[in-house]
């Protein structure tokens, strides 16, 4: 979908939600009910002037009359269930079309950071510097570096970069084997296409060597 | 309370700024994660007088209250992390102390004056602000922070 077409979409959602207020609120104005208490006592008039016709002509049951503000609520219910749910919806097509607008695909970059295993390494903060200059620094608690053990994956920076050559610098610091500080970096030079691009950086136990690793990975 | 009344309403009523800074135990802490607790945020330096009365009035009421509910987050403006750190111990504090080192969170809470408190609600608002530190203000703080772990 493209940015004017998904403006037409996201108008559309506006007028359709501004119909759905205005059917929700005549449908909580006081008048129809009223207008139901008017409507339903001719029914036994017609019932005692003509029982015959009365009888031909099916009328109401009583019964089926006072499910009638059940069903009235229960429809009522759905509208506003249907609007929120379209609220969600338009709400979503407004966080994507900023990301469109603030991260064009044509200059959005996009870094994620993941952990596995973790034995060797307890993370304390990265750092990522972008052609040397720092776009990204995050320390974590223990409740962010647990949420990450468990497979968890940040969005550690998104922004925008010139089509051509990048390098990356990520610096992790936090405690190594034997609750030693460690610092460690590690480096990728990257292209950046006409689309977005993403990567990754991943903490890895290297078991052999009882080491954590850090890397940098490419998406294409 | 007119010391509370007499704060600046700047940040009253709104979403307390988040942060995440460093403590004294190298722990990292966030704001944020404290959400559904009292959080009394006290900024504080070494070279505010009124820090060294206060200090302690705090360190009462954390041991008082913590069990309640109430958290207690000290955060030094100095970029002397050892000083600071020496301080708090002659201060004794057994709450957590974090530093602001680049003080972007004392910028995010427009610290003008030392000390200054910021009183957060569960649901992580601001309710109530404190500058300096007088006679008083304990039990201004003590009423604040019952009527907020009542709610």
């Amino acid at each position: 979908m493209n940015f004017n077409s998904r403006v037409v979409s996201i108008t559309l959602h506006a007028g359709v939600l501004a119909l759905l207020l205005a059917a929700t609120s005549l449908a909580q104005s006081p008048a129809p009910p009223a207008e139901s208490a008017t409507a339903a006592p001719p029914a036994p008039e017609a019932t005692s002037a003509a029982p015959a016709a009365a009888e031909a002509a099916p009328t109401t049951p009583p019964a089926a009359a006072a499910d009638a503000p059940a069903s009235e609520s229960k429809t009522l219910d759905q509208e506003v269930q249907g609007l929120k749910k379209d609220v969600i919806e338009l709400n979503k097509d407004l966080f994507v079309l900023e990301e469109e607008l603030l991260f064009p695909a044509n200059t959005q970059v996009a870094v994620f950071l993941s952990m596995d295993v973790g034995t060797f390494f307890a993370l304390d903060s990265v750092t990522i510097k972008i052609d040397n200059k720092e776009v990204a620094n995050h320390l974590y608690t223990a409740r962010e570096a647990d949420a990450l053990l468990k497979g968890g994956v940040q969005r550690i920076y998104l922004g925008n970069q010139k089509v051509g050559k990048h390098e990356l610098v990520a610096f992790f610091t936090g405690k190594g084997p034997i609750e030693r500080d460690y610092r460690r970096g590690a480096t990728l030079v990257f292209e950046k296409g006409v689309g977005a691009k993403y990567l990754e950086l991943k903490i890895t136990d290297r078991v052999p060597k009882h080491q954590p690793e850090f890397l940098v990975k490419d998406w294409e | 309370m007119s010391s509370l009344a007499a704060a600046p309403p700047s940040l009253v009523g709104k979403d307390a700024p988040d942060f995440v800074l460093k403590a004294r135990d190298g722990k990292n802490l966030r704001l944020s994660e404290f959400r559904g607790e009292v959080v009394l945020v006290n900024f504080w330096a070494r070279w505010a007088g009124d820090s060294r009365k206060e200090m302690p009035a705090l360190d009462r009421i954390n041991t008082t209250y913590q069990r309640a509910g109430l958290v207690v987050l000290g955060v030094t403006v100095d970029d002397d992390v050892r000083r600071s750190d020496e301080f708090a111990n002659s201060m004794g504090v057994s709450y957590p102390i974090l530093f602001d080192l680049d003080g972007s969170t004392g910028r995010d809470y427009r610290i003008q004056k030392m000390p200054v408190s910021f009183l957060v609600d569960r649901a992580g608002v601001v309710r109530y602000t404190n500058v300096g530190f007088k006679r008083g203000d304990e039990n201004a703080y003590l009423d604040e922070i019952r009527e907020l772990l009542r709610e």
